[in-house]
């Protein structure tokens, strides 16, 4: 890892160039549908991009994994089923103002989509992606990133950090994928300026946490032997089922697979986003249903993320974004759940409903 | 705010009901609160920022709500409504609900931030609210408060939307409506949704591709605000839970208008009023029907 420092002009240079060059730019910018809020969408113009104004409304998934796309073509002929696959390699993208929690979401989800079956799809987009974050400045009351062991200045899955000061930006440099974007943009950093940095980064740091303390590594054993426990039928008497957290979370992927006819004898197979807060989700053919109420669902939502995926991949499936709670029409708060499930976990350490 | 933990208080204790929904403040705001004992009563709360309607936790199926036992329900005029349609479409029993209906002054567009009910703040479903003082309960209460602030929000829009060529509201709509996702959060949320089995989720045969393109995304949407036809209580539920902030109260507010200059009918709190979509009426213009 080395750092640099990027003024603001290299940065737009660097932005015009590869607009020049046809890459595909995405960057925070307005929302159309309210200008005081922030969707990431692709750029045609470096001054489309607004930095620092707002935590972008949706994570950087549907750039990895869209809400709907095509696996394959059928045909049926008198010669039997034709079937056309699409390619996996992707075009080359350039993601500017990712927040740390989005790009290490990615890192995230790599686990689980690289596991018994590598996801081409995935992984093409991943490898065709370089992922230039900024240090978080826009946290709220929902964020809790390092808690998870994340932070404002986390490194994790980005392959440039930019840190604003004076005239412009420390760029930690932090893989290859990212020296090879800023070569030729950039110039030494001075010691100011990495001071600078160092002081802006530990009180971005401040900031996070006071809003949730660090969740204990027993919690995911406490949650594994506590799947009885009476909490789980009061913690979700507001949750609506609507899996509008699932959609705006970072590190929810699961994903339902259908074939769409567009003629009687040829059609497509699409994977959409699904989510495990709807009842559809775990409904057999039989009519049975191993979730039957909401209380279940819940629980299978913090179990997933705070348990079995540590169990399975050694982390966390969530990065403290906050996004469930700003998105819920129900007002459930997961950090003030986390909370306190962490609290029973330590007032009531015992194993209970076995 | 005392008047309505002392009734809820009075309902737990005397063994009226098992739980009380109402408001209380939250970390971040107003949210629903599920009140089962009369020493928490004095959470309850009721001021601008309770946007949510508690209606549609009257769900029979919401089998974690059922299980508490009876159950009294703090509402809004608007959301009287919703509570209206679910005892005239035979979801909830008038007599297994107690209804706790609140004098209305307006609320926020989203519990938040805001502190004030001004044109800019007030939700665009308290313009012209005529249920201020709801008509369907058990318990009313609270003084009623002024006026909320004019605001033409969301008549503009429609206004707007009108003056179009049908070309251009299609390209509207369809422009809007791209953004869905198909997560379906609109309907879970809406008090007014409550099939049993939804036409989006029918396979055999499947009338609306699941996935999020642009027809099936038309044909859903399209669906759904049809169904909500003279249904729908404007409540905007789901447009607050819609994660791609897709203006679907304008689209069903679009439909209720229609069904009111076409059957006179508008979506009331007198649960004995049957919406056109339920009833039968040998008068009817259409002669395919009678």
């Amino acid at each position: 890892m080395t750092h640099s420092f990027l003024s603001h002009q290299g940065f737009a240079a660097l932005v015009a160039d590869l607009l020049a060059a046809n890459k595909r730019v995405i960057a925070p910018v307005r929302a159309s549908d309210d200008p005081g809020q922030v969707d990431y969408m692709p750029i045609q113009k470096f001054e489309e991009a607004v930095f620092g104004l707002r935590l972008p409304r949706r994570s950087l998934k549907e750039f990895f994994l869209p809400p709907t796309e095509v696996l394959l073509h059928y045909r049926q002929t008198k010669a039997g089923i034709e079937i056309r696959e699409v390619p996996t390699a992707a075009p080359p993208q350039v993601i500017f103002g990712a927040t740390p929690c989005d790009a290490a979401a990615l890192e995230v989800v790599d686990k689980v989509m690289g596991w018994d079956y590598r996801d081409e799809l995935w992984f093409g987009r991943r490898e065709a992606t370089t992922i230039v974050s900024f240090l978080c400045t826009l946290m709220d009351s929902t964020c809790f990133c390092t808690a998870v062991g994340l932070g404002p200045e986390s490194f994790r899955g980005s392959d440039v950090l930019l840190v604003p000061v004076d005239g412009g930006y420390l760029a930690h440099v932090i893989t290859p994928k990212g020296e090879a974007l800023l070569q030729g943009h950039t110039a030494e950093a001075s010691a100011a300026a990495l001071a600078s940095a160092e002081t802006a980064q530990s009180e971005a740091r401040k900031k996070v946490e006071n809003n949730l303390a660090d969740i204990p590594a027993e919690l995911s054993g406490w949650l594994a032997a506590n799947f009885d426990n009476p909490l789980w039928k009061t913690i979700a008497l507001r949750c609506h089922g609507c899996g509008a957290c699932a959609a705006v979370c970072p590190t929810c992927h699961c994903f339902d697979i259908v074939d769409e006819h567009d003629s009687a004898d040829s059609g497509v197979r699409r994977r959409n986003w699904d989510s495990c807060q709807t009842s559809l989700f775990t409904l057999h053919a039989s009519g049975h249903n191993p979730r039957q109420s909401q209380s279940e669902r819940f629980r299978q939502r913090i179990q997933h993320k705070f348990s079995i995926y540590p169990s399975r991949f050694g982390e966390i499936l969530c990065t403290g974004c906050g996004r469930c709670s700003r998105a819920c029409p129900g007002g459930m708060d997961l950090p003030n759940l986390l909370g306190e499930i962490v609290t029973l976990a330590q007032t009531e350490p015992e194993v209970s409903g076995q | 705010m005392k008047q309505l933990q002392d009734l809820a208080r009075k309902l737990l204790s005397d063994g009226t009901v098992n739980v009380v929904i109402g408001y209380e403040a939250g970390p971040r705001g107003i949210r629903p609160a599920f009140i089962t004992s009369p020493e928490q009563a004095d959470k309850l709360v009721f001021n601008i920022h309770c946007v949510q309607n508690l209606a549609t936790y009257l769900n029979p199926r919401r089998k974690q709500i059922t299980q508490l036992g009876k159950v009294a329900v703090v509402v809004k005029g608007c959301d009287a409504r919703a509570v209206a349609g679910m005892i005239r479409e035979k979801q909830v029993e008038r007599g297994n609900v107690v209804i706790l209906a609140m004098r209305c002054g307006g609320v926020l567009e989203s519990s938040g931030t805001d502190s004030e009910l001004t044109a800019d703040t007030v939700s665009v479903r308290c313009a012209g609210c005529t249920d201020r003082e709801p008509k369907l309960f058990d318990h009313i209460l609270g003084e009623l408060p002024p006026e909320p602030p004019v605001n033409t929000r969301r008549s503009d829009q429609i206004a707007a939307l009108e003056k179009m060529t049908a070309v251009e509201r299609w390209n509207y709509w369809t422009e809007q409506l791209s953004r869905c996702i198909r997560c379906h959060a609109c309907r879970e949320a809406c008090p007014m949704c409550f099939c049993v089995k939804c036409t989006a989720e029918k396979t055999q045969p499947q009338w609306i591709d699941p996935s999020a393109t642009p027809r099936a995304n038309r044909a859903w949407q399209t669906m759904r605000v049809l169904h909500q036809a003279g249904r729908c209580v404007d409540c905007l539920e789901c447009e607050r839970a819609c994660p791609e902030h897709i203006p679907l109260g304008m689209l069903a507010r679009y439909v209720a208008d229609a069904v009111e200059k076409r059957f006179d009918y508008v979506a009331c709190e007198d649960p004995s009023q049957a919406a056109p979509f339920g009833a039968f009426s040998p008068s009817d213009d259409e002669e395919f029907i009678r």
